[in-house]
């Protein structure tokens, strides 16, 4: 049984189905790619899973729990946190309050601190800019606090939209080496990008979504070798 | 004097007066227990303190529409409505009104019940209005809550067989303090705030009771400020989508920001009804939610000791200011030899005839002229002092990306 699972899921826009018959099963310890171009469905994906938008057929589980029609402030309480897209920092409060607010739904203020040590462990620049406003950091730097911020709420599933989007080639590497290191660590990764290279290179396995519709699955390496995948979004 | 610094190091005085927020509290408290000694040593009579009195009322409102405005971010034009609720609320159960009611029998519920009964009736109400809008954002929202301030003194207007209509509720019944807390602030002596345990009309007795509340209502806001839901609050304002991620409840957390703020103006309300003995549908009008806005934006969103300074500062300015402009003109002039600037002559109206007319325009100006000065308000929150420093910086950042990303 994997961690989560989703099976046939539909869902709308209004009246323009987004998504058709999406089934993606996530494991203990994996970091899962979802790849695809633009408007294929990826980030409605993470939103169904997230709570934010129903799914109109299909089903979602998490941990052998039925959690298709749960509320998103729901989903983090049971482990399923997500760096959204466009990263959706709290612009206007510091490094350490950002921090602070993913980890809202806990209570255990020994816990909290030593989680806030591990963010600073892996991301040393935030520790620089602790008491900085989010809003004035970098791009590469709000990426890394979207990151860390997901990791306070201790998930037992991270899911990560685009985190690569708009990053300097050297940033971009800095942060796939910290998704291996957080699935190291023991946390199981859902990775959505367009940086189909990069993240089919650390996950373990992959889904190919295109208009809604998953097209090719297998693991990160087969992906890589596919003449399809090579051709749609390797650009070789 | 080593032990003199050791206390004063003790009390950590210095950085507590550092602290400006802190410093505005002292003051105000201050001048709060002073004022109505001072004014009436210096003028001989009470004017001054019913005149703070009612300033007070004006600040309970902005202390709490700050909740709604300030904290959550949630623009509500309509707050007199709940302002409105309040004073209907004490002034059903605490006069004859309801004897020509269709109830046929009058009530007469004590005040310091009527005020809490306001504070929950006016929370419900809150409630009821932020539930069907919880779904609209920004300017809907704004129009939504503005039609809910248009219909409830309406209400109040057409249902004239409970609330009298436009005839008002009157004879309102005035606090009485129960007999067993006595002292040497009620009875009948000469010293007595409360004489014979009855509020009756005294300005003096108002006026410890609304400083009382508004006392009780800082601290109750404070602590909210900094409690889970504070932040919840804050983490909504600055991105909803963000703080449903980080899993805020966020109907919860918006629903409670609309009771919370709707309570203290169900709370002013009844303080109103008692004080001023009169409630009448023409007193919760829309320019009261907009006034109200007024001083929340003015004294700096989001900062509770701001918006007191910002209410204090718009009612100072409306009733006392403003509307003794034209007679202090016209003195002014009479005084410096240019008494026949208030003779009117063709178009020339007089001055002070001029400065009558043109009193909401000076308002306006001022207004716009605060704004264009000070954005941030007069005592901004630190966040939006912060952000207001570092946008420039930011947008720097921001081009300098952009032109590492072309």
């Amino acid at each position: 049984m994997a961690l989560l699972e989703l099976r046939g899921v539909d869902a709308f826009y209004g009246r323009i189905q987004a998504l058709r018959g999406v089934s993606i099963d996530v494991g203990q310890g994996e970091v899962v790619a979802l790849i695809g171009s633009n408007g294929a469905g990826k980030t409605t994906t993470l939103r169904t899973i997230s709570g934010l938008m129903h799914p109109t057929t299909g089903t979602i589980s998490f941990n052998d729990r039925d959690i298709t029609r749960v509320g998103p402030d729901k989903i983090v309480g049971l482990g399923i946190c997500q760096s959204p897209e466009g990263r959706r920092l709290f612009p206007r409060m510091s490094v350490n309050d950002n921090l602070m607010m993913g980890a809202f739904t806990r209570t255990d203020r020994p816990g909290i601190a030593s989680d806030i040590e591990r963010v600073f462990v892996l991301f040393p620049r935030l520790r620089e800019r602790r008491n900085q406003i989010a809003g004035t950091l970098s791009g590469g730097e709000q990426q890394m606090l979207a990151m860390g911020r997901a990791l306070m709420a201790r998930p037992k599933l991270l899911m990560l939209d685009e985190p690569s989007l708009g990053l300097a080639p050297i940033l971009v590497e800095t942060i796939f080496s910290i998704v291996r290191e957080i699935n190291s660590q023991g946390t199981p990764v859902l990775l959505v990008e367009q940086n189909a290279h990069k993240a089919l290179e650390v996950a373990h396995r992959a889904y190919v979504l295109e208009t809604g519709v998953i097209v090719q699955t297998g693991t990160g390496k087969e992906l890589l070798e596919s003449a399809d995948v090579q051709k749609a979004y390797l650009g070789m | 004097m080593p032990a003199a610094r050791s206390l004063w190091s003790r009390l950590h005085l210095r950085e507590r007066i550092r602290d400006r927020d802190t410093a505005v509290y002292g003051v105000l408290l201050i001048v709060a227990l002073v004022w109505p000694m001072a004014t009436i040593f210096a003028t001989g009579d009470t004017f001054l303190t019913s005149q703070a009195a009612h300033a007070g009322t004006w600040v309970l409102l902005a202390v709490g529409l700050n909740v709604v405005v300030g904290f959550a971010g949630l623009l509500d034009l309509g707050y007199a409505a709940f302002f409105a609720i309040g004073a209907y609320s004490y002034a059903l159960f605490a006069s004859f009104q309801l004897a020509s009611s269709p109830l046929h029998h009058a009530y007469h519920l004590p005040f310091w019940l009527m005020l809490f009964v306001g504070m929950f009736v006016a929370a419900a109400f809150g409630a009821i209005l932020g539930f069907p809008t919880l779904r609209l954002r920004g300017d809907y929202l704004a129009i939504v809550t503005l039609g809910f301030g248009e219909i409830v003194p309406q209400l109040f207007l057409n249902l004239d067989q409970w609330t009298g209509g436009i005839n008002a509720i009157g004879s309102i019944d005035q606090p009485s303090l129960p007999a067993w807390i006595t002292g040497p602030w009620a009875g009948a002596n000469d010293i007595a705030i409360v004489r014979d345990f009855n509020f009756s009309f005294d300005p003096v007795a108002y006026y410890v009771l609304i400083v009382i509340l508004i006392i009780g209502a800082v601290i109750l806001v404070n602590n909210l400020h900094r409690s889970r839901l504070g932040r919840a609050w804050m983490a909504i304002r600055e991105d909803e989508v963000a703080a449903a991620a980080m899993g805020i409840n966020t109907v919860t957390t918006k629903l409670l920001a609309f009771a919370i703020g709707a309570s203290f103006s169900g709370f002013a309300g009844a303080y109103y009804g008692a004080s001023f003995g009169l409630v009448s549908p023409d007193s919760f009008l829309f320019v009261v939610s907009v006034t109200v806005l007024v001083m929340v934006v003015l004294g700096g969103m989001g900062n509770i000791a701001g918006v007191i300074i910002g209410a204090i500062a718009i009612y100072f300015l409306l009733n006392s200011v403003l509307s003794s402009l034209p007679a202090n003109l016209q003195s002014l002039s009479n005084a410096i030899g240019l008494g026949w600037l208030n003779n009117s002559n063709g178009a020339w109206p007089g001055l002070s005839e001029l400065a009558q007319r043109l009193q909401f325009l000076l308002y306006g100006l001022i207004l716009v002229l605060m704004m264009l000065l000070r954005p941030q308000g007069i005592f901004p929150s630190r966040i939006r002092e912060q952000e207001l420093k570092h946008a420039v910086a930011t947008e720097e950042e921001t081009v300098v990306e952009q032109a590492h990303a072309s």
